[in-house]
């Protein structure tokens, strides 16, 4: 018993550092030996918050707090404990390889915006392009026109000025 | 408090008539015809009407 426990310690300090400050703010409940209420052996880290990778309500004041690990250090977490094999110690997140794996069997390689009833917003001026070009061709058809009406009025008595 | 010479030289805006949005910037002294003429549209590449860009507020 002695030797794997001393074993254990010895993988768990071969670990990086940021993993093993993870897992001693947040050990999960597989550690603990059998028997022991999960409730009585909680740090402090997991009082406050029990899932510290996904949002959660104030307990007084009712407002939702932000994750204590944004997403980006979430999945910089579960890459290293993946590359160490230790990724079902972490708690549930939505960077973890499994929810991953099912997100990508279920929407494939899907780009937004390409679906049956979906556009793409795109830029103002990229929506407004059609009616510009438009407006364009027309004062350019009747141009030539225009400028026949101005000559035959003549400098001295045209009014009609843009505004 | 006396009121403030006019100048006698004003700028004024030429708008394309090719509904661009382009002009150009002269000067014409303030009792001159507005200016207006036939000049280059660099956006359509060709040469289109100029006509001088109403002014805002009577007083300026």
């Amino acid at each position: 018993m002695a030797a794997t426990v001393s074993r254990n310690i010895q993988l768990a300090q071969a670990l990086p550092k940021r993993l093993q400050t993870f897992l001693a703010r947040y050990p999960p409940q597989q550690l603990l030996p059998k028997g022991a209420n999960p409730e009585q052996h909680k740090t402090p880290y997991q009082e406050e918050t029990p899932n510290p990778f996904l949002p959660m309500r104030h307990p007084i004041t009712g407002k939702w707090h932000d994750p204590k690990y944004s997403l980006r250090r979430q999945a910089e977490l579960v890459k290293l404990a993946r590359d160490h094999g230790v990724e079902e110690l972490l708690p549930y997140t939505p960077k973890g390889t499994e929810v991953r794996l099912s997100k990508r069997v279920e929407l494939g390689l899907r780009v937004k915006g390409t679906g049956v009833g979906e556009t793409v917003k795109g830029h103002k001026h990229e929506r407004q392009l059609v009616g510009k070009m438009e407006k364009r061709r027309k004062a350019m058809l009747e141009m030539p026109d225009l400028i026949r009406e101005w000559k035959k009025t003549g400098k001295r008595n045209w009014t009609r000025f843009p505004k | 408090m006396a009121k403030k010479a006019k100048s006698r030289v004003i700028i004024v805006r030429l708008l394309s008539m090719a509904q661009t949005g382009f002009f150009y910037t002269f000067t014409r002294p303030r009792t001159s015809l507005p200016m207006q003429m036939l000049k280059y549209d660099p956006i359509i590449r060709r040469r289109v009407l100029f006509l001088e860009q109403k002014r805002k507020g009577g007083g300026k």
